[in-house]
């Protein structure tokens, strides 16, 4: 899995929303923001699109790839 | 389905094996235990007393192919529909327990050498059906991207390991030379087959637990 560093979990807060409303905003599990915001599995193009667009922040800045 | 429904399914099945039941002692006890002992059927001859057994098998026959045609109509149901389609089937754990039929292929090593007969060693394909235990655990769950990701891994890697043993018994049963019997060979490629096909019903459903379990693990809500 390729090494990258998400700052998804600072976004969501900033907007206000639970990883439960996030989750159910995109449509994946609780479990998949969990592991998104540690770095840990790597999302489709679609979902990091939806994402950005739901918290309001370019994709470019929440998922950073070295 | 509906729980009456269901209920008027059971019923008919519980007839149906009473009516079974019913047929096989009146054909023991008043008709020489004809159609219930194997039958030449070239040389049968209908006799009105064999009546019930006739009914009482083609009454079973009508419902397990209606049970069939009903389980592949809500399967396709259930594909269509958009709101079931996102989220794994419901099915209770304890249908894991029919794993425990697999056990009845043990009942092999007693046929064999009693009638020659190496049937009974197909029950251990039943060991797959341990995987409904952790398919129970996980049903009801809505199937994200991350779930099937997982759920194709899980696939993958239990195909790759079934595969593998296959091979492996494949270049070793191939020899024909197993115990020196050609016989024996038989038994032991039934065993493996049925083991290995069990393996590939089993691992799916439990590595797909162990990934999403796993993932899980260490994890806590903020």
């Amino acid at each position: 899995m390729a090494e990258f560093e998400c700052r998804l979990k600072k976004y969501r807060q900033l907007k206000d929303l639970t990883q439960e409303q996030l989750a159910a905003q995109v449509g994946v599990r609780r479990e998949t923001i969990m592991r998104l915001e540690k770095a840990q599995y790597n999302p489709s193009l679609k979902l990091a699109v939806d994402i950005s667009r739901a918290v309001g922040a370019p994709i470019e800045e929440i998922f950073l790839f070295p | 389905m509906k729980k009456n429904q269901a209920k008027l399914w059971i019923g008919c099945g519980i007839f149906c094996v009473a009516a079974m039941l019913l047929s096989v002692w009146y054909a023991v006890t008043f008709n020489n235990s004809r159609l219930v002992t194997p039958t030449d059927l070239g040389s049968y001859t209908f006799t009105p007393k064999d009546l019930p057994m006739l009914l009482s098998v083609s009454l079973f026959c009508i419902y397990v192919f209606a049970l069939c045609l009903l389980l592949m109509v809500n399967i396709r149901k259930r594909k269509r529909s958009p709101a079931g389609a996102n989220i794994t089937r419901r099915i209770n754990p304890r249908l894991g327990l029919l794993g425990l039929l697999g056990f009845l292929g043990f009942v092999g090593f007693w046929t064999y050498p009693a009638t020659g007969d190496v049937s009974p060693f197909v029950f251990f394909l039943f060991f797959g059906f341990f995987g409904f235990f952790y398919e129970g655990r996980m049903s009801g769950t809505f199937m994200d991207e991350r779930f099937r990701e997982n759920a194709a891994r899980a696939q993958l890697t239990a195909y790759k390991i079934t595969f593998r043993i296959l091979l492996v018994a494949l270049i070793v049963l191939c020899q024909g030379r197993l115990f020196g019997s050609l016989e024996y060979t038989l038994i032991a490629a039934v065993i493996v087959l049925s083991l290995t096909l069990a393996l590939g019903i089993f691992l799916p459903e439990y590595l797909l637990y162990r990934y999403d379990h796993d993932d899980q693990a260490g994890e806590g809500e903020e």
